[in-house]
């Protein structure tokens, strides 16, 4: 493993390597760019270049060997989503007491901590800003460095603005990175603490080269759509379930042509029963996305930039529904998506909010 | 900054061999109480809440980590085959509490369980791979130094409860101890108040100039606790660039160390302080603490009034009323009037318990001081609280 295994954002990455190697790396960094660039990917590759116990130069820039011990360590928080999920089901084996106050902590190496946004709000909560500061003055001991990486912007306000202080005048020793799809999110006040690299969208034909050789099973055309679809992050091109999303934007379309023609609504429930079983929420989410992909495509028929679409395996069908809507309606669909995402936070009956979104683009 | 003695002195003995040992319930269950204050309950980073258990040479290792704090402690048990294995702390704790007295086998299984037996209970655990335990590194014996436990023991008591809560002000999170050729003090503060104590009794050798150590709150709260459930004559005390070492008997504290410097506190301490009197503790602590039920809430703010031939303690508050308690003093000099935060004051008092504590103070603007009067023990001790305005 090394930084060679990275792939896209060269310049970025350049950067970022030949301010570590002067001695120059920011004490706070944001790290943005959409979902699959790579954040978290390249925050674990900075951490273990800090502590790699046998660090290597390679062209001139700093590098880690990937194999000793800290190097190691670090690398069990790859896979964040396990890491969770560990974490998780420990603090479920708590006691009632101790659980509430308990944060989400993944700490594979004790100088390196990964804050993930706590459930199930899923937001970095005070607790966890808490824990930082209270351990972020202690000398590091097992490594050069001690840090720090959020892997969301989703703050609770007051867990903003406790890391305030810490983030402005960290120990010398500690780095802390924050990673942002849209560092927007973050307060004004933590973005002008740090320095902000954006990763940003790879070429379609970069992507569809990766793709070549990490998902060999795929067809060209099948590579080529996902290159389109995951918008220029490789970690979400690599890991893309084309199944499910074909499943997801089959419905979305009913969605879509149901409130177009208004003929029968008998296909429209059954489709949407379907999402209002438990497990209906991720449903509900992958086709909210593909709903809205499918209305980008819309726009950009409707505004004669064909080249820009996503989903070219189904372009006759997209043009043929973009003659029959407007942008007025495309803005009012949009609307409508909104509409169901926030009333699926409180809880609203999935299947009956999908059927009144489209009961009100009707004409 | 990993120096070669903060690498793990890993117990060797064992490692692919299933650790098979017996122990009685009795030392077990010391040794399990002794490593309670460092067990993490609140985390998410399951290794934490296990053990690293040891076996080799007769001797049974018990690690608890909570990655700033770790103690490692041993004891006697019949290794019948040496190992290392990791076990669910608290489970383990509650379990072998309930267990009778006698011996208790543990042995370890496939897959990390282990299997706990004593008479006719038996029990299977899961714990986790050795491999995860975080390296927790052993004492180094080239840098120590011997402290008396006893008197370790009273400069933490009288010192630990004034040092900051305060997340912000991360140099006063600790207690910070000074060794020299001929004495050693420590000294806490959070910016209100400050407890400064000095042992002149004792002589310090390998000390040149002076040796200054800022020790968290956890590991004082922790050492403390482990001094007094132990009865050693010393114990032995060592730091390098990141960690402190504490050796009491067969237990090794290890405390990641705290950034930063502490404050300059010499210059707080008072001078010039030209009123003094000198009364009875408990005369003075019970009528703070009757006084400080009518003081306002959330300051505990009283007055302390100081004229001829008597002290008088007052308070009021909107809420609950006013209140006033004087004592008979032997004072002859000019009247001043002082507000202090009655919990400042009632803390010193606490831990001084009996005996004539003396104030000095100067004006209504400047610190004052409290000392106990009669220390015979080599130790001064003074206690510095800030003015109110009220």
């Amino acid at each position: 493993m090394s930084f060679s295994e990275f792939h896209g954002n060269e310049h970025t990455v350049m950067r970022l390597r030949e301010m570590l190697i002067r001695d120059r790396f920011p004490h706070a960094v944001i790290l943005a760019g959409p979902e699959g660039a790579g954040k978290y990917t390249l925050a674990l590759m900075l951490a273990r270049t800090m502590n790699c116990l046998e660090p290597k130069v390679v062209d001139g820039l700093p590098d880690y060997c990937g194999h000793c011990s800290n190097c190691a360590r670090i690398a069990e928080a790859g896979d964040l989503d396990a890491r969770f999920a560990e974490a998780v089901e420990a603090r479920e084996g708590l006691k009632e007491t101790d659980k509430k106050e308990t944060r989400i902590l993944i700490q594979t190496h004790p100088e390196v901590m990964v804050v993930p946004p706590d459930p199930p709000q899923m937001l970095i909560k005070i607790g966890q800003v808490r824990r930082v500061i209270e351990t972020v003055y202690y000398k590091p001991a097992d490594a050069r460095r001690r840090v720090y990486i959020f892997t969301a912007a989703k703050f609770m306000k007051e867990a903003a603005n406790a890391l305030l202080k810490v983030l402005e005048e960290p120990p010398d020793f500690a780095t802390l990175i924050l990673l942002a799809e849209n560092p927007g999110e973050l307060l004004a006040t933590i973005r002008s603490r740090c320095v902000t690299f954006t990763l940003g969208a790879l070429p379609l034909e970069e992507i569809e080269r990766d793709l070549a050789g990490q998902r060999k099973e795929w067809g060209v055309k099948q590579r080529q759509l996902v290159a389109r679809l995951s918008g220029g992050a490789v970690g979400k091109a690599r890991g893309f379930d084309l199944d499910a999303y074909s499943a997801a934007r089959k419905d979305a379309l009913t969605l879509l042509n149901s409130a177009v023609e208004t003929a029968d609504h008998g296909e429209l429930f059954r489709m949407t029963e379907t999402y209002r079983g438990g497990e209906g929420k991720d449903k509900t989410g992958s086709l909210l996305r593909a709903a809205y992909s499918l209305l980008e495509d819309l726009l950009f028929l409707r505004s004669n930039t064909p080249e820009l679409v996503r989903n070219t395996d189904i372009a006759a069908e997209l043009s043929r529904l973009a003659d029959t809507v407007d942008f007025e309606w495309i803005t009012r669909a949009a609307a409508g998506l909104g509409k169901v995402e926030s009333g699926m936070r409180r809880n609203l009956l999935r299947n009956v909010s999908l059927d009144a979104m489209v009961a009100t683009l009707e004409r | 900054m990993a120096t070669s003695v903060s690498t793990a002195p890993d117990t060797k003995a064992g490692q692919g061999t299933a650790m098979e040992i017996s122990v009685s319930k009795f030392d077990l269950l010391k040794e399990l109480t002794a490593t309670q204050g460092v067990v993490e309950r609140k985390t998410t980073i399951p290794i934490l809440s296990n053990f690293l258990f040891e076996a080799a040479d007769g001797l049974l290792t018990i690690t608890a980590t909570d990655l700033d704090l770790s103690l490692r402690t041993s004891c006697q048990a019949k290794v019948k085959k040496e190992g290392a294995c990791t076990i669910p702390a608290r489970k383990l704790y509650d379990y072998v509490k309930l267990l009778p007295d006698g011996e208790i086998s543990i042995k370890q299984m496939e897959n990390h369980w282990v299997q706990i037996r004593s008479g006719r209970s038996n029990t299977k655990m899961v714990g986790m791979a050795r491999a995860n335990f975080p390296a927790v590194p052993g004492f180094p014996d080239s840098l120590g130094l011997k402290l008396p436990a006893s008197v370790l023991k009273n400069l933490i008591a009288k010192t630990i409860f004034a040092i900051s809560n305060e997340e912000s002000r991360y140099t006063l999170n600790g207690a910070l101890m000074v060794l020299k050729a001929e004495s050693i003090t420590m000294v806490a503060t959070d910016g209100h108040r400050l407890a400064h104590i000095e042992n002149t009794a004792q002589k310090f050798t390998g000390i040149s100039g002076e040796m200054r150590t800022l020790i968290p709150r956890k590991a004082m709260a922790e050492l403390s606790a482990l001094l007094n459930t132990s009865d050693v004559e010393n114990i032995d005390f060592a730091k390098d660039d990141a960690q402190l070492y504490f050796r009491i008997g067969p237990r090794v504290l290890t405390s990641r160390q705290l950034t930063g410097q502490f404050p300059n506190y010499e210059a707080v301490l008072p001078r010039d302080t030209n009123k003094s009197v000198s009364l009875r503790s408990e005369d003075l602590n019970g009528a703070i603490l009757r006084v400080s039920q009518f003081a306002d809430e959330r300051s505990g703010a009283i007055r302390v009034k100081l004229e001829k031939g008597e002290l008088r303690v007052s308070s009021s508050s909107t809420d609950s009323g006013e209140s006033e308690d004087s004592i008979e003093i032997g004072y002859d000099g000019d009247p001043v009037t002082i507000g202090f935060n009655s919990h400042y004051l009632l803390d010193f008092l606490k831990v001084v318990n009996t005996g004539n504590v003396r104030l000095e103070f100067k004006d209504a603007q400047s610190a004052g001081q409290m000392r106990p009067e009669d220390s015979d023990d080599g130790t001064k001790y003074r206690y510095i609280v800030m003015p109110m305005r009220i």
